[in-house]
């Protein structure tokens, strides 16, 4: 279901730039590195996806971003990766988590120069959808975006329930970062 | 008439109304509140405000090009954004519920100012727009509203920002203007309509109010929400309209606005709509009347662009320009200046028309136009309408005209219809009556429809014949229980009850002499004023005074007049005075609202229909309003800053001081921003000061302070007195030193009394050890004496001298030679504590000589000190030679050995073989332990005692020095 919603986003996107599918406008990231960072009082977590995958469209100022939630690497133990995909994300279920909308800023992302953007848009966890904005440095080279982001996700917005015998282990605000060089 | 838009109103109505509009598009002359400008100053002179806040503790902030200011009355104070190299452009200010400071700025950024701190930027993951922030707003659940001209509205809920655009379904990115309703939405006004914007359970909700909807322009630049919960809204093009939230339509005051785009609106409730425009100057709309108003004809120029309009807890209108700045005037009292001159009588009609009489004559007043019409040429002293429309004038010797005001018939009635006198000074009535105040007594006409035309007037006469006490009566006054009373000139107050006149001449032991005027508050006193003892009360039963000392400002009161507020107006050549019957109150209007030396008239005034007054003057004409808002009568009391030694503290937070800071001083304000040099302030140091101290500087300071418990309060007035002014309270604690704490107290005084414990008894240890050496030292001189001169020994020693005289007299002469050398040594050294080492060897070798020449060989001493050097307690080492002697055997098969030896340590030890007698001489065994005590006076060491056996040794300390 999310990959047909992404791919939902994605079409729309394209079809409301009135772009082909091949459009020269948009650019694309098919290797970002999302990691994430739940730094509670008895544990530190860490994990990272090299598989995000994202598109912007610099004429219309949206964008898309997905990541499977299974492509996260690290954690502190298997096991832990296991209880991450199996108990918290549902992974089996919710396979991917998407950030979906539009800059706020009346900016012209083709331009070449480093912005400072806030995206507003749909973020989808868990499969609890989240209105947010977020902050991100936008570095815009020839043909090219590097996408510089870190924002909070808090588990409660996202369904995410933690037994209570690891409070305080995992922390209700997860730190994310994100870092993608996209390319037309 | 356009009345409040709430009530009903039909088409004909509307019509009438749409007329009335065109027609009072005339922008009137009329009353005009007093302006007083709050010029920035040097200081500031490039800032440009542009924005107003009323704080809730009372300060004003304003927004300006540079930053935020904070105003007291009279001084401007600035507060940068820490960095302020970047834009300072405050587009908004707001103060959420907990009173902090909300500023956004031209460039997006939002800033926030906490109680004694400075501007901080507001820090948020999602980041501050980047577009002006235009609006706060904050609904009950702390969910804050920002709207931005550029991306729409903003809302934090207290962990994230989001954000509500275009994309949403706001009607537009450029927002002007943000409010909130009663249920906490957001009402944003933009270039598409109005949006009312709520959130639920984390989900949007927009509603959209457009040109479909009735709105008559698509770009609303202000709204402003009214009591009843409907919304005034201004727009660009169509003026202002009134929206009906309950029936969802817009109701127009105005059509066919033609000053341009609206800025701002400001709202007396129930009253008046203050508009300021874009380019056109500021207008009010007169909810009753339906009068459009311009005020750009004094004070404030016309075709200003009006930024702000602000109505303060005071009454005050606060108009922001660009032309004035900042300007505001008491909207409780305007004045009409030299249009009639000389007004001896005003008199509200029942249709709201205003009829003055003056020495000229009668005017009518039309509020549209501004203007004074001359009705009756006429020396008019008193005015009064009756039950059926009708307008007496009565005149100064000529009589009264009654004038039908439909037909424009008139009557005058004199003397002749049977009146008392024809100088009409004051006029009363009700339903049925008019009482007439006249040179001659009163005159009380019984009123008829027909009055017009009847042959015979209805008339009763009171004067001096009828009980009253003179014929000069100044002024009549019916109360609301049916009685009539009269203040006659000289003679005090008189009043008719069930048709009997009573008078009070004498009141608490003062005459009144005359009274000038009568009025009644709202509980039914009756207050009155007299000619030089000031204001009297009387509650039915008894009379209270209220004179200059208890704050009245004038003796000469010329009216009192009751407000539909509850409030006595007391008018006199000095200004206004506002009286609250209950607290007795005052607050003293004067040349803040313009009318200093206005030379009111007698009994010039009369109620505006309303709850107001208008008041009457020489070249003058004044309009009170009751307003309807609550409004402050006291200064707002504001303790701003404790410094301890000119160190300004976080005294909010602390209220304990050490000793050393002591020095404090305390800087507070007392915000009366209608007249700000009237206040002034008086403080207490409760622990301190005995007395209020009475001041008009902004702070007090105190040095010094000895250590205790302290409450620092301080009130502010407006008029000089402080009975029931509000304080404000600061309570700390100056704490003792440590030296004079308690425990340090009890501390110190126990180890006082310890060491004192202390040293008595190291002194008495003292003092007995002295006394056991001393008596330990008589005794062992007396135990040495005894055995030295133990006749034993002398018997003994006369013997061995027996037996050698004969045989060799010269050792006998030595013999004996020594035995006295061993006794005058006894002599000398029995009174000293110590002798020299020497000095005791040499002693014993005295004695070991006399031993020797009994014992001979049976007896070996042998000496053998090495040069020790020392002291030792008197007879000490010949004590134990003659213990030796004494407890052993000595022969010749068995001779006895004696050895003084030195011993390391600085010891001397005396050892002898050990071969003890059988029997035992008799012995107190006191010599051993004689010197055994002497030495524990003597010295830290002891005598050593150690038997083997074979010898028998007493090691005994040589003392280094000859005083211990």
């Amino acid at each position: 279901m999310p990959k047909l919603l992404l791919f939902f986003i994605f079409f729309s996107l394209l079809a409301a730039a009135g772009l082909p599918l091949k459009g020269q406008g948009l650019y694309r990231a098919n290797q970002g590195q999302l990691s994430f960072k739940s730094d509670a009082p008895l544990e530190l977590i860490e994990a990272v996806s090299k598989s995000l995958r994202g598109v912007i469209d610099p004429a219309k100022r949206t964008f898309a971003f997905s990541v499977p939630v299974n492509t996260f690497q690290g954690f502190n133990s298997p096991l832990q990766r296991e209880h991450f995909n199996e108990n918290y994300m549902e992974t089996a279920v919710y396979q991917e988590a998407t950030f979906s909308g539009k800059i706020i800023e009346d900016i012209d992302l083709s331009v070449p120069g480093t912005y400072s953007v806030r995206a507003k848009g749909k973020l989808n966890v868990h499969g609890i959808e989240q209105e947010r904005i977020i902050k991100s440095t936008v570095e815009s080279k020839e043909n090219v975006l590097i996408v510089r982001s870190d924002f909070t996700v808090l588990l409660a917005e996202h369904n995410i329930s933690i037994p209570r015998i690891v409070y305080q282990k995992i922390a209700e605000e997860i730190q994310v970062h994100v870092e993608a060089t996209f390319s037309r | 008439m356009w009345r409040l838009p709430s009530q009903d109103n039909g088409a004909v109505k509307k019509i009438i109304l749409f007329l009335l509009g065109i027609i009072t598009l005339l922008s009137g002359h009329g009353q005009e509140p007093y302006f007083r400008e709050h010029p920035v100053g040097e200081a500031y002179q490039d800032v440009s405000i542009n924005q107003v806040l009323e704080a809730s503790n009372g300060f004003l902030w304003f927004g300006s090009n540079q930053g935020l200011l904070r105003y007291d009355g009279r001084e401007y104070e600035q507060f940068l954004a820490p960095d302020s190299l970047t834009n300072n452009q405050v587009r908004a200010i707001f103060e959420d519920i907990q009173h902090r400071i909300w500023v956004g700025y031209e460039d997006g950024r939002i800033l926030y100012l906490e109680k004694g701190r400075e501007l901080e930027l507001w820090q948020l993951e999602e980041g501050l727009p980047t577009v002006p922030v235009v609006g706060f707003a904050q609904n009950p659940n702390g969910l804050m509203w920002i709207a931005t001209y550029g991306e729409g509205l903003y809302y934090y809920n207290g962990q994230h920002l989001y954000n509500i655009n275009n994309d949403d379904g706001l009607l537009g990115n450029d927002i002007y203007t943000l409010v909130q309703d009663k249920e906490g939405r957001a009402w944003v006004g933009t270039d598409g309509g109005i949006s009312i914007c709520s959130v639920q359970d984390g989900k949007k909700n927009i509603e959209n109010i457009t040109r479909a909807d009735g709105l008559p322009d698509d770009i609303v630049r202000t709204l402003l929400p009214d009591k009843s919960g409907n919304f005034w809204v201004g727009t660009y093009d169509k003026g202002f309209c009134y929206y009906n939230t309950a029936r969802q339509v817009f109701e127009f005051p105005l059509k066919d606005w033609k000053y341009g785009p609206i800025h701002t609106m400001e709202l007396f409730d129930s009253l008046e709509l203050w508009v300021g425009t874009e380019g056109s100057g500021l207008y009010r709309y007169q909810l009753r009347t339906g009068y459009l108003q311009s005020i750009s004809k004094g004070r404030i120029r016309p075709a200003t662009k009006i930024y702000d309009l602000h109505i303060d807890i005071e009454g005050n209108i606060w108009i922001i320009n660009n032309e004035e700045g900042v300007v505001s005037a008491n909207r409780q009292f305007e004045s009409i200046s030299n249009e009639v001159q000389n007004i001896q009588a005003v008199f509200s009609g029942r249709d709201g028309k205003l009829w003055v009489g003056s020495q000229e004559g009668l005017y009518y007043f039309d509020e549209a136009s501004g203007q004074f019409h001359l009705y009756l040429q006429e020396n008019v002293l008193s005015l009064f309408q009756c039950a059926y429309g009708n307008l007496w004038a009565g005149t100064f010797g000529n009589g009264v005209f009654c004038i039908d005001l439909k037909t424009g018939k008139q009557r005058h009635l004199t003397e002749a219809d049977g009146l008392t006198n024809n100088s009409v000074l004051a006029m009363d009535g009700n339903d049925k009556d008019v009482w007439l105040a006249t040179l001659g007594g009163a005159t009380h006409v019984i009123c008829r429809q027909n009055i017009m035309n009847a042959e015979q007037l209805e008339v009763d006469r009171f004067d001096e014949a009828s009980g009253l006490a003179t014929n000069f009566i100044y002024t009549v006054f019916l109360d609301s229980k049916g009685r009539t009373w009269f203040g006659t000139d000289g003679e005090g107050l008189n009043v008719l009850v069930d048709g009997k006149i009573r008078n009070f001449k004498m009141v608490n032991g003062i005459p009144l002499n005359a009274v000038y005027s009568i009025t009644e508050d709202d509980r039914g006193h009756i207050w009155f004023s007299t000619a030089r003892e000031g204001v009297f009360e009387w509650d039915g039963e008894q009379f209270r005074r209220l004179s200059v000392k208890e704050g009245l400002r004038d003796r000469a009161i010329t009216s009192l007049i009751a407000d539909g507020k509850g409030n006595i107006l007391i008018v006199h050549p000095s200004g206004i005075d506002l009286l609250n019957p209950l607290t007795r109150h005052l607050i003293y209007y004067d040349s803040e609202i313009g009318i200093k030396n206005m030379e009111p008239n007698l009994n010039a005034v009369c109620p505006d229909g309303y709850g107001g007054a208008w008041i009457g003057a020489q070249n003058r004409l004044v309009k009170y309003t009751a307003l309807q808002e609550k409004l402050s009568i006291h200064p707002r009391i504001v303790l701003n800053q404790v410094s301890v030694f000119l160190e300004p503290i976080d005294f909010w937070l602390k209220s304990n001081f050490s000793y050393e800071e002591n020095n404090l001083v305390f800087q507070y304000v007392g915000l009366w921003f209608t007249d700000p040099s009237k206040v002034k302030y008086r403080y207490q140091l409760e622990g301190f000061d005995l007395d209020w101290r009475y001041s008009s500087d902004q702070q007090a300071v105190y040095s010094s302070l000895p250590p205790g418990h302290y409450s620092f309060k301080v009130a502010a007035t407006e008029n000089d007195a402080f009975d029931d002014e509000p304080m404000a309270i600061y309570r700390f604690v100056v704490k003792a030193p440590y030296w004079r704490q308690w425990w340090f107290i009890i501390l110190a005084s126990l180890l006082l009394a310890g060491g004192a414990v202390w040293a008595v008894r190291t002194r008495e240890k003292r003092l007995e050890q002295e006394a056991s050496l001393k008596r330990a030292m008589v005794e062992s001189q007396y135990e040495a004496l005894k055995s030295q001169i133990n006749p034993h020994f002398l018997f003994n020693s006369f013997n061995t001298l027996i037996s050698i005289i004969e045989e060799n007299p010269g050792l006998a002469v030595e013999f004996v030679e020594k035995l006295s050398d061993f006794y005058r040594s006894i002599l000398q050294y029995r009174e000293k504590e110590v002798i020299s080492l020497q000095e005791e060897i040499e002693l014993v070798k005295n004695y070991a000589f006399l031993l020797q020449k009994r014992y001979g060989s049976s007896l070996q001493l042998v000496v053998q000190t090495d040069g020790q050097q020392g002291y030792i307690a008197p007879l000490t080492l010949q004590m134990l030679v003659e213990n030796a002697v004494k407890h052993n055997i000595i022969s010749k098969s068995r001779p006895l050995s004696i050895e003084i030896l030195s011993q390391p340590e600085g010891y001397i030890m005396v050892r002898n073989t050990l071969q003890k007698k059988l029997t035992q001489e008799p012995s107190t065994g006191f010599g051993l332990h004689s010197i055994i005590n002497r030495y524990q006076l003597l010295s830290e060491r002891s005598l050593r005692v150690e038997e083997d056996g074979q010898y028998f040794c007493v090691c005994v300390p040589v003392i280094k020095n000859e005083r211990t």
